[in-house]
């Protein structure tokens, strides 16, 4: 994967020892996205180099306020999931797979009623809408409407619109599958945190991250499974 | 002028947009397809902002009242010739590696006596202002058209630079767990109708990495590398990203590394 070629990594190494030097004569560039010339980053391996140019170069807008109260420094700190999965390229061991699964499996909670359907039509405009949690000088206001799903994005749905194909194809899901308790702890579990089936998976944890709420997730879930939904047409 | 232009170029342009992304072409006949190139070239309206691009560059300008002559993006000053082809890159005089648009930032700063904060504000175009930086990056890349990409990559901080673009570019983070492999990594995978660069694919990466910056049609303006990290951090819900700061120079000369050899044919057009 890596083009770089082995004599020009061990001259880089060799270089190493002139770092504290060349560090120390870096020259003045003025602004803020600027600090890096006076850190001896080195001394640190690629990951700890990232983490302290995320956190400390003023590489980002880490004041910004999100939509869940926070700012955004809390947004680029991992967690332990988002940190293996990274560090192991999404190719976790079985053993740290077990594990991942483990904790997705624990993380679960359920809706207080068991998993029932909600409203195929509000499911259909969560799983095609983008809105929701981007950040910019006119952030997504969640007091005006709660977040979609983007499921679009990365499957394909009703046979009438195009989706993406970072995930199967979705379409004639519950034609396919059926309505039965399994598949829908299935796929509610899928959404709430799909490292209980795909350690490292692509998919993100939607209930689990809190970016839909117990009703978006039952009206996506009718969104796939009832007979009547585009998706089974 | 431009608001009145635009519309008319891009009717005459009409389904010509569609075939604006040549198949690759064999080797022989290399004549006509250099001719070929050229004629969806004339038919760029990004061609208007390397125009404006070439005029600002040569033009005395800023508080200092100089033009970017004396600027040195790498192969001395004023060497425009191959110059982006070997960026980004680490510079002495800066103490840091500077990809196309901080080096020109630094010198906008350093010779002609632009204020900084400024420059970064009004980098990307909006609908009601002009970007001067747009077109003085598509020009400046211009001239390095039919060069193969070739970054350096020998000094310590550009290899040091280079380990964590491609830690930065692995990373997960965020509401939605997304790193730029999330939507790079796999083949002919398509968020709609867009089809995704594959990282791992180096034909791809080559292609793409030559043909920045690119006249996007659906922005009505020529649009940067920087302004590309810029929007794929906003779909990844992350903060902004700052313009030229090292996040992005680092994702950029690692993207670049990855690209090596890609050939430069800018402006390119896209959606
Ligand atoms: C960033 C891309 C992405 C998004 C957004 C996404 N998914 Fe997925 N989804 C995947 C991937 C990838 C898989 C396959 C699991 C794997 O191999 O990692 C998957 C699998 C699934 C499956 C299991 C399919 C099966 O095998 O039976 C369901 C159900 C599902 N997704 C539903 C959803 C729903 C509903 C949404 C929106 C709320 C959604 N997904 C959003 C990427 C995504
Ligand atoms: C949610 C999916 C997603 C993520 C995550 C993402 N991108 Fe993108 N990226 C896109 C889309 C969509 C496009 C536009 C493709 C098009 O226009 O055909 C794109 C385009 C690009 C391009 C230009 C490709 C071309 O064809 O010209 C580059 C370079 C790029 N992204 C880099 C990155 C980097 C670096 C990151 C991480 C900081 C990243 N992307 C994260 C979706 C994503």
């Amino acid at each position: 994967m890596m083009t770089l070629n082995k004599t020009r990594f061990a001259a880089g190494l060799a270089a190493i020892t002139l770092m504290l030097l060349v560090t120390a004569c870096a020259g003045p560039e003025s602004g803020k996205a600027d600090a890096s010339g006076k850190v001896d980053y080195t001394k640190m391996s690629a990951k700890e180099l990232g983490e302290y140019l995320i956190f400390e170069s003023n590489s980002f807008r880490l004041d910004m306020p999100t939509q869940e109260g926070t700012t955004a420094r809390e947004r680029m700190m991992q967690d332990d999931l988002q940190m293996l999965c990274s560090q192991t390229r999404n190719q976790p061991s079985p053993e740290q797979a077990g594990r991942i699964i483990a904790e997705a499996r624990a993380s679960m909670k359920y809706p207080e009623g068991g998993i029932q359907l909600g409203d195929w039509q509000r499911g259909g405009n969560l799983a095609w809408g983008g809105f929701g949690f981007r950040l910019a000088d006119q952030s997504d206001d969640h007091s005006r409407r709660a977040a979609d799903g983007a499921c679009y994005n990365c499957h394909a749905l009703s046979p009438q619109r195009t989706g993406g194909s970072l995930g199967p194809s979705l379409t004639g899901y519950g034609k396919s599958r059926g309505d039965s308790e399994a598949t829908r702890r299935f796929i509610y579990e899928m959404i709430y945190n799909p490292h209980a089936y795909f350690p490292c998976t692509n998919m993100p944890r939607m209930g689990y991250k809190g970016v839909l709420n117990e009703q978006a997730i039952a009206d996506i879930m009718a969104y796939l499974l009832h007979p009547d939904s585009p998706v089974n047409k | 002028m431009r608001v009145l232009l635009l519309p008319i170029l891009l009717a005459c342009l009409g389904a010509g947009l569609v075939l604006a992304q040549p198949a690759p072409v064999p080797e022989e006949g290399a004549d006509s397809i250099a001719d070929y190139r050229r004629m969806l070239r004339e038919g760029n309206p990004g061609e208007l902002w390397v125009a404006r691009g070439q005029q600002l560059f040569h033009a005395p300008r800023g508080p200092n009242a100089v033009s970017l002559e004396a600027c040195d993006l790498g192969l001395g000053a004023g060497v425009l010739d191959g110059a982006y082809a070997a960026l980004p890159r680490y510079f002495e005089d800066a103490g840091r590696v500077q990809d196309l648009e901080s080096r020109l930032v630094h010198c906008m700063v350093n010779l002609q006596g632009f204020d900084r904060a400024q420059l970064l504000q009004d980098a990307f175009s909006t609908g009601e202002r002009e970007s001067d930086m747009e077109a003085l990056a598509v020009y400046v890349a211009s001239r390095s058209n039919g060069m193969p990409l070739d970054v350096q990559l020998e000094h310590p901080r550009e290899l040091e630079l280079y380990r964590i673009g491609e830690t930065l570019f692995h990373r997960r983070s965020g509401p939605l767990d997304m790193s730029c492999a999330t939507c790079h990594s796999r083949e002919s995978r398509r968020i709609r109708l867009q089809t995704l660069m594959n990282i791992n694919s180096p034909v791809q990466v080559r292609e793409v990495m030559g043909s920045w910056p690119t006249y996007r049609v659906s922005h009505g303006t020529v649009r940067t590398l920087q302004h590309r990290m810029w929007d794929c951090h906003w779909q990844m819900r992350l903060p902004d990203v700052e313009y030229v700061s090292d996040a992005t120079v680092a994702l950029i000369l690692y993207l670049t590394e990855q690209g090596r050899g890609g050939v430069i044919d800018v402006p390119s057009i896209r959606r």
